[in-house]
């Protein structure tokens, strides 16, 4: 459904987007994550088409979206972030003219309009004008706009920012739904929206892609820890777990008259970190240092994603993307 | 064109919900109702009047009156037009619907020109007013509101043009306020220049000559085909200008 290659962007000499490869099917729901400023918003404005790309392509549903701008514009319901709308016009009315816009023909309008009031639960503010809506309101509005016409792609940028926490759950709940018929790509810096609500990730930092896969895959590349409750010498502790292999690093903390150690391991499967945790702790009981409480844990998404965009200069080049 | 027709339906509501737009048709019209009051009494003294010199001409073709308001209420009527839309944001939703920038830019511009049109409505009314109470050359009449329609036409692409290139709606209403004024001020030339090619030019491009011209009822095609040279170039460099901001 969206194909990116090798986009960039620069604004004055400055590099926003970099190089950016990436895929979405059809049917996915793709959750577009990046901390702030990693230009989410700058690459859905060129899958969108209301940016220019410096360099790279875009097609859309197989309509490049400079050649065939209107054949892939009509394939997409955008919602800008902060979903700008004209303040003078009535919801209603705002509607009736973007989907004059968008080409829905006259006798549709009223039901189509209605239909989209519905899904995005502004009914009861058709009559409002635009200007007197809360902000919650006026995303659902912009949500509202995008679903017009049935588009097959959805790009909404961070549709639930501002909201509150009921809001939040409600827009989520909506994703959810759009998901049977649409493909769509939401971008949030939100993570734990994309576990609720997505299958797959595409996570950007500086402009760069670090990670593209389904959750459960991007959830796998950060690394699991272990945490022992230890009886012994912090010095004997730690010449025990520098010797051994498959720790990429180390803590050892003192608590009364046990000692906290906390390894990071450089295990990549469930396999290999029962493997590791046996070796360390029978080189620890071998070290006569007394095992009293052993803890695996693996990342959650919050923490790879923390590592993915924290370290991203290194991962983007050992990066598995898609081409 | 897809989106001129939702587009221009658009505009021409937007302009009619801001106060601004009935402040300067309101300032248009009393300054058109002191313009005709007074030209009505200076004719109510006089014993006998000459064919083409009747108050319908005067009207349309001997005082600055008629159009130096134009020079501030078109500025004013196409600041909005794009940077407004800039500012809000809105041109973002806009311009990522399937619709082709051309169709944007003539909704927009058609828009205006229509809303212009309004304005000049209602001194119709004095037209109507003098034939009850003397003869009115209805020729004379229409070539003058051709006239009126032509230059204000123009006037409203150069407005549009600058909505476009400005950031702010006041700098483009500064922009189109000087670059209409330098329009009318090389117009002006034409009685300062000495004789030669940059009288000619002045005299060509002079919205004061052609106002007297088609005041007396003279249409003629080369004034018109300037003023339409004058809608054409800035609404094509607008459409360049709106396209040009997705490669900034």
């Amino acid at each position: 459904m969206i194909e990116v290659e090798h986009l960039s962007k620069s604004y004055r000499g400055i590099e926003a987007v970099s190089n950016l490869s990436f895929r979405v099917e059809r049917g996915q729901v793709v959750g577009f994550l990046g901390p702030n400023g990693a230009g989410k918003s700058t690459t859905l404005r060129i899958l969108a088409g209301f940016l220019g790309a410096s360099s790279g392509r875009v097609r859309i549903a197989g309509f490049d979206i400079v050649d065939e701008r209107l054949q892939a514009l009509r394939q997409i319901g955008y919602m800008p972030e902060t979903s700008p709308l004209y303040p003078e016009m009535k919801v209603r009315e705002y509607l009736a003219f973007r989907a004059e816009l968008k080409g829905v023909a006259r006798t549709k309008r009223r039901v189509e309009i209605a239909r989209c009031l519905e899904l995005a639960r502004v009914s009861e503010m058709a009559g409002v004008p635009i200007g007197h809506l809360s902000k919650g309101y006026r995303q659902r509005v912009g949500l509202a706009d995008a679903l017009l016409n049935s588009p097959p792609l959805l790009i909404l940028d961070e549709p639930t920012a501002g909201l509150d926490p009921n809001q939040i759950r409600e827009v989520r709940a909506l994703i959810a739904t759009l998901a049977e018929e649409h493909t769509v790509l939401v971008s949030t810096h939100i993570l734990s929206e994309v576990e609720a609500s997505c299958s797959r990730a595409v996570v950007i930092a500086k402009g760069r892609l670090v990670a593209v896969g389904s959750i459960d895959e991007i959830r796998g590349r950060g690394r699991p820890e272990l945490t022992l409750v230890l009886r012994g010498t912090e010095a004997l502790v730690r010449a025990t777990l520098s010797g051994l292999d498959g720790i990429a690093s180390a803590t050892v903390e003192v608590h009364g008259d046990t000692l906290r150690a906390k390894a990071i391991l450089t295990a990549e499967d469930d396999a290999a970190l029962g493997e590791a945790t046996e070796r360390i702790v029978r080189a620890l009981a071998q070290a006569d240092v007394g095992v009293r409480e052993v803890r695996t844990t693996t990342a959650t998404l919050e923490e790879v994603f923390a590592t993915l965009t924290r370290d991203d200069m290194n991962s983007a080049t050992t990066d598995e993307a898609a081409p | 064109m897809r989106g001129l027709w939702p587009i221009f339906k658009r505009e021409v509501f937007a302009h009619f919900v801001t106060p601004l737009a009935w402040v300067a048709m309101t300032a248009f019209l009393l300054i058109q109702g002191l313009h005709f009051f007074l030209i009505v009494q200076h004719f109510a003294g006089q014993l006998d009047l000459s064919a083409d010199a009747g108050p319908v001409q005067t009207y349309f073709g001997q005082t600055m009156m008629l159009y130096l308001p134009l020079l501030f209420v078109c500025p004013v009527l196409t600041m909005r037009l794009f940077a407004e839309e800039r500012r809000s944001g809105t041109i973002e939703p806009l311009l990522t619907a399937p619709i082709e920038t051309a169709g944007v830019v003539l909704g927009k511009y058609l828009a205006v020109v229509l809303i212009y049109a309004a304005m000049w409505l209602p001194t119709l009314l004095y037209m109507l007013l003098l034939s009850r109470y003397g003869e009115v050359d209805w020729h004379v009449v229409a070539s003058g509101y051709l006239a009126v329609l032509a230059i204000g036409a123009g006037y409203l692409a150069i407005g549009t043009m600058t909505s476009a290139l400005a950031k702010s709606q006041l700098a483009a209403a500064l922009t189109s306020a000087m670059a209409i004024i330098g329009l009318f001020m090389i117009g002006v030339g034409e009685f300062i220049f000495p004789e030669g090619i940059g009288r000619d030019i002045a005299g060509h491009v002079s919205a004061w000559a052609q106002m007297n011209d088609f005041s007396r009822g003279i249409i003629d095609s080369r004034r018109l085909v300037f003023d339409a040279t004058v809608v054409v170039l800035p609404l094509f460099i607008t459409v360049r200008a709106v396209d040009a901001w997705r490669l900034e």
